[in-house]
């Protein structure tokens, strides 16, 4: 299987999209950037619904150049649109029926996704009899969701299927999404402006702004880079970091990692011994020491360089990027953010290259750590 | 023998009117449905010059369009000779000229209802049939007709009714004759010029009840459609 190869270029209303990407073949990716950027055209042109632009999209060895050879109902990719909707003459289990009906055959070497593993996982037994009008948002959403999957895609575009649903919801739909993702080897790509959506479930980004590409890379590394900041805004600033399960306490309910030889202890279980999770750490809810503090203020003591210092215009804040201490000399870096004040900033004297003990409460950790192998 | 005579010549204009009300919904379902779904969906430069021919009908006087008919009908132009040599009849003064006449004078009220009900489906849903593998016209047939039930009940009733009432039009190009283009409208128009208001008090007075009954059937379903939905 090969790579989603995409390159778009037009104006569509006030935009102008000029868009190129080779999306990976597995794994989930994210498609990041700010409204009327362009992330909901370049699904839809996907699907084959936008006439009139230069495309050029080249999947599985096909090319989808021509509508009328490719028209959007022969493409073989699963779109949840923004605004999922459901057939509302048809209860729940005819919407599945409806595509169920029009299955093609040409996944003959792929794992066919049964009815009944989305039923079970997407909890949606006691709703096969209804008729759309009486589902719930979040309901509707589970059953838009199980429907595009019915479709057995090669590739699965959704448009911000979370937006509307509740944290607990969100939790639940996000493993399953990531699950069926590595069960099922479907790549999916995936608009959202939810940064914990990201961290969560995001294995590599896309950054869009005004119609164009500004960067892409791996989650962990994109989240470091400023273009990413640019986007976010720095309030939101936060660093995503791996680590192993070393240990975990059923009872406290909390698990101990191993970052490179250091330890972070982060509430909840979430994944088995020796699996890697990645947490997300916002850059304010870091503590920075030029000494080490003799404290029991925070659970977790790392230890880092710092590598770069900015001090910002017109602002109380200054941002600083250490790189974390490696015991285990495998030569991988992991960088931490942190905003402070730059009043604190001179009272520390703290300068590159100076080393500094980190302080992080265990409570500011992304508590939906994400379990990763 | 003055009433028999009257009640069989009424009886035979009801027939009529039913047979070319009957007819025009038929067509009218045949073209003016396709042409609900061109405006809603497809059309962007070309709809309001579209719109604005289905609905002149509406605004135009019947007089002015029985006018146009009348030489459009007439044996010396294309259509007339086409009809002449497929009939042996001429198609001015005949009951399909009415039926022409119908579709022509209905063709707004079964568009406008249907187009409506069509753009309240929108984009979404049919982007949404097209990406679970279901072509156009299967979109159409099995997703676009279930959702539009209510217009199309709505299209048919209203042109159904109007086909009826129908006088100006169908006296210019019918001519009235009895047995075959001489519709309800007509009768109850020579009864009132001949004073028998007994016979006009009949036919109208029917036209009224029937009428009162469809368009309270209609605002019935509709209604309780929408608090089925609500």
């Amino acid at each position: 299987m090969s790579n989603l190869s995409v390159f778009l270029k037009g104006n569509i209303g006030s935009l102008f999209l000029n868009f190129e990407h080779t999306f990976k073949n597995d794994g989930i990716t994210i498609l990041y950037g700010p409204n009327g950027s362009g992330k909901t055209t370049i699904i839809s042109a996907l699907g084959g619904f936008i006439k009139n632009i230069e495309s050029r999209i080249i999947f599985n060895g096909n090319e989808f150049k021509d509508l009328d050879k490719y028209p959007p109902y022969k493409r073989p990719f699963g779109i949840m649109f923004q605004n999922p909707i459901l057939f509302e003459h048809l209860n729940v289990e005819e919407n599945f029926d409806f595509v169920i009906k029009r299955q093609k055959s040409n996944s003959q070497n792929k794992k066919l996704i049964s009815k009944n593993y989305l039923i079970n996982h997407l909890e949606l037994t006691s709703l096969l009899k209804r008729s759309p009008e009486n589902l719930s948002g979040g309901e509707k959403l589970r059953v838009v969701l199980a429907r595009t999957i019915l479709k057995q895609p090669n590739y699965l575009l959704l448009d911000e299927p979370m937006s509307d649903l509740d944290i607990k919801y969100k939790a639940k739909l996000l493993i399953f999404l990531k699950d069926f993702n590595k069960k099922f080897k479907i790549p999916i790509l995936y608009i959202t402006h939810s940064i914990e959506e990201i961290s969560q479930i995001g294995d590599q980004i896309v950054l869009i702004k005004d119609g164009k590409k500004i960067d892409s890379g791996s989650v962990t590394n994109v989240f470091n880079r400023s273009s990413f900041v640019d986007l976010i805004g720095k309030f939101e600033i936060s660093s995503v970091l791996e680590g192993r399960v070393m240990s975990y306490d059923q009872i406290l309910r909390i698990t101990t990692l191993d970052l490179d030889g250091q330890k972070l202890i982060v509430p909840g279980l979430p994944g088995n011994l020796k699996d890697i999770v990645r947490v997300r750490i916002r850059s304010r809810d870091i503590l920075l020491s030029s000494t080490r503090l003799e404290t029991k203020i925070t659970e977790n003591e790392l230890q880092g360089i710092i590598s770069s210092i900015e001090i910002e215009d017109n602002s109380a804040f200054s941002e600083l990027v250490i790189k974390l201490q490696n015991l285990k000399n495998n030569k991988k870096i992991q960088k931490l953010r942190s905003r402070i004040t730059t009043y604190n900033l001179k009272k520390m004297k703290l300068l590159i290259n100076d080393s500094v003990f980190i302080y992080i409460s265990s409570v500011s950790i992304d508590r939906q750590a994400y379990q990763l192998t | 023998m003055d009433i028999f005579h009257h009640l069989s010549s009424d009886i035979t204009a009801i027939l009529i009117t039913l047979k070319l009300a009957v007819i025009t919904c038929f067509f009218l379902a045949l073209i003016g449905t396709p042409l609900a779904y061109f405006l809603a969906f497809k059309s962007k430069k070309t709809k309001p010059f579209i719109e604005t021919i289905v609905t002149l009908p509406l605004v135009l006087p019947p007089t002015v369009i029985g006018f146009y008919l009348i030489i459009f009908f007439s044996p010396e132009t294309a259509l007339g000779k086409i009809f002449i040599i497929l009939t042996g009849e001429q198609l001015i003064f005949s009951f399909y000229g009415l039926v022409l006449a119908s579709i022509i004078y209905s063709l707004p009220f079964w568009v406008q209802p249907l187009q409506a009900s069509f753009e309240k489906i929108g984009r979404d849903t049919i982007w949404t049939s097209h990406s679970l593998g279901a072509g156009l016209l299967d979109t159409f047939f099995n997703v676009i007709i279930p959702l539009s039930k209510k217009g199309f009940f709505t299209s048919f009733i209203i042109s159904f009714a109007h086909t009826l009432g129908e006088f100006g039009i169908v006296l210019m190009v019918g001519g009235g004759i009895h047995g075959k283009t001489k519709v309800i409208a007509i009768s109850i128009y020579d009864h009132v010029e001949q004073l028998s208001f007994g016979e006009a008090h009949i036919l109208a007075g029917g036209m009224l009840i029937l009428s009162f009954i469809i368009l309270l059937s209609l605002f019935y379903f509709n209604k309780r459609t929408v608090v089925r939905v609500k």
